[in-house]
């Protein structure tokens, strides 16, 4: 395909940019798809105790990595990410899943209400509580929202596959990132569509995380059905070739 | 903001300056009637900060957090004179810092003295999305509000009861052709009256004012008059007559008997007051002092008063409330423990009370 390639080279050597070929997603071949940086581009560094250190402290290894950044070209760092102690990348990406429009602020402050709503219910069963069992409740909402997420990841997943004409669902191992953003995402489509006009999200939603935490609740139940879905389709595993 | 009331509960802990607790806010029907459960061998309960309508629910406790400005302030009630005028304290500060809270504080102190508490909540829902409003019976051109009236009635009944009885009106009072107050009746009537009827609601209101304004310089009762949000009353409203036109807050029969509360011309008793920016109609959003919430009308007519401004936290309080959040487990992120994570809290909420609560909730 020479002429894309060319105009590609050209539009290299115009813009400065590095700008990827398309490449035709084949499964199995992982690839960043949207990226508009070239593989010369060094990932932005966020964390404040690197730039903390005075030059004594650096090892040869590290000097040489600063000394080395400061030729190459580095991404700019996005807007969403920050070097303060509270940030989570889960909470983060879950946030972005949840925006609409570009509206982050509202999703951010979707997502805080939703961990102080959890934080609440479990303070009020807390309080309700008997002794012996106080200790069992767990009142952190980023654990319980890590472990409810945790909860919701499906093992194993289906592809389809063409095979003589017709695609059939075949049983396929899942990537780690595949596997988190089926559970965010099946969390989030199942607290848009499943409650009353009137209720809000993050009512919703904290009432959605808890119910997974305990291992219940219709998120969980979609998991379920997807890996009895992978053991009935189980004859077509050869299908699979990778 | 009244979202932000405190639950304050009647404990037998003493409120010493060196007892850092937090409070949280509550609605003051809770308010009047924790005041009246008096129990002093109830061990004193806790509250986290919460927006909630139900704080207690969370946390289990009322706390407050005993400041300079609530301090100045009661040394100042404790030192009154009750034969010269009463004296106006008007608590000013930015969004958030405590005004609200501080006169909490200041209602409980006096509750516990025995007097009798004259509590608007917040003026501004007064003046702002009433519906049913009346032409007044009592003067034609004035405007009752029957939903706001009855509900200030109930709570002032809740918080008062054992004054009711005592106070007895001095004058007779004609409702309709049926019903009428006599004179030397005790105060409950009237206010009973205004509960059953709801179109008598707003002139109950404006009797009770009148009554206890007369009789406070009696020497039978204390009485103070807590506003929240006085610059209500002489702002803008956004309520408009039947003929789609707006109305001024002179024209509203229970605004009007406020304000003449608000005056100094009575003894036996003392006016604090808070300022709001956050309920307030037209008014831009960094105003805090007097001059720029009360206007120039407001202004003169509370003219001689004693600021009191309530700031941000101090380094030991912001510590302080920061170790309350700690022992309580509200904090429960794992960095927000650490030295890194109670710096960044400071950055970011400029150790302003209200910033600081909403950044704690979710963390």
């Amino acid at each position: 395909m020479a002429a894309p390639a060319v105009k590609a080279a050209r539009g290299r050597s115009v813009l400065a940019l590095g700008l990827r070929r398309a490449v035709p997603r084949l499964p199995g071949l992982s690839q960043v798809r949207w990226s508009r940086y070239g593989p010369e581009y060094r990932d932005p560094q966020i964390d404040k105790e690197y730039y903390r250190k005075t030059l004594a402290e650096l090892t040869e290894e590290e000097k040489y990595e600063q000394e080395l950044r400061k030729t190459q070209l580095i991404k700019a760092a996005p807007a969403a990410k920050t070097s303060s102690v509270f940030e989570d990348p889960v909470i983060s990406k879950f946030t972005n899943m949840m925006m609409k429009g570009g509206n982050r602020v509202l999703a951010r402050s979707l997502m805080t209400q939703t961990l102080e709503a959890v934080k609440r219910k479990q303070f009020e069963k807390y309080h309700a509580a008997a002794a012996e069992e106080q200790a069992t409740i767990e009142r952190n909402p980023y654990t319980i929202f890590h472990q409810a997420l945790k909860n919701c990841e499906p093992v194993i997943g289906l592809m389809p596959i063409l095979r003589g004409g017709h695609f059939y669902q075949v049983p396929v191992p899942l990537p780690d990132r595949r596997r988190r953003f089926l559970a965010m995402k099946w969390m989030i489509t199942e607290c848009r569509e499943k409650k009353h006009r009137r209720m809000l999200m993050p009512e919703k939603l904290s009432h959605e995380l808890l119910e997974a935490f305990h291992n219940q609740g219709p998120v969980i139940k979609k998991k379920h059905d997807m890996h009895k879905m992978a053991e009935a389709n189980r004859a077509l595993a050869h299908y699979r070739w990778w | 903001m009244l979202k932000r009331m405190t639950r304050l509960v009647s404990g037998a802990r003493q409120l010493d300056p060196g007892r850092f607790l937090h409070g949280e806010p509550q609605a003051p029907q809770s308010l009047a009637a924790h005041l009246d459960n008096q129990v002093p061998d109830e061990s004193p309960r806790a509250t986290s900060c919460t927006s909630e309508d139900d704080p207690v629910r969370t946390f289990n406790e009322a706390c407050l957090m005993v400041r300079k400005p609530a301090l100045e302030l009661l040394r100042y009630l404790k030192n009154t004179n009750f034969a010269h005028p009463a004296v106006r304290y008007v608590l000013y500060g930015e969004t958030g810092t405590g005004k609200t809270l501080s006169l909490c504080h200041v209602i409980h102190f006096c509750a516990k003295q025995d007097w009798l508490i004259l509590h608007i909540p917040d003026a501004h829902l007064w003046v702002k999305n009433c519906r049913g409003l009346l032409q007044s019976a009592y003067n034609k051109l004035r405007f009752d509000q029957p939903v706001e009236a009855s509900s200030w009635l109930k709570d002032f009944q809740t918080a008062n009861e054992r004054f009711l009885s005592q106070i007895k009106v001095q004058e007779k009072y004609v409702w309709n052709k049926r019903e009428s107050t006599e004179k030397g009746r005790p105060l409950g009537e009237v206010v009973e009256q205004g509960l059953t009827r709801v179109k008598n609601a707003t002139d109950a209101v404006g009797i009770v004012l009148k009554e206890l304004k007369r009789q406070s310089g009696s020497g039978a009762f204390r009485l103070l008059v807590a506003v929240d949000g006085v610059n209500a009353l002489w702002g803008r409203t956004t309520l408009r007559r039947e003929e789609k036109s707006l109305m001024a807050p002179e024209e509203l029969a229970l605004v009007h008997g406020l304000r003449k509360m608000v005056r100094n011309d009575w003894h036996g008793g003392a006016i604090v007051l808070t300022l709001s920016q956050t309920g307030s109609l037209f008014k831009p959003r960094k105003a805090y002092l007097p001059q720029e919430l009360l206007g120039k009308e407001g202004f003169d007519a509370l003219d001689p008063f004693i600021p009191i401004l309530v700031s941000n936290y101090s380094p030991e309080e912001f510590e302080s409330c920061v170790q309350y959040y700690l022992e309580n487990s509200w904090l429960q992120h794992e960095k927000a423990q650490t030295e890194e994570g109670k710096k960044e809290l400071l950055f970011l909420s400029n150790a302003n009370p209200g910033q600081l609560e909403r950044l704690c909730a979710y963390l």
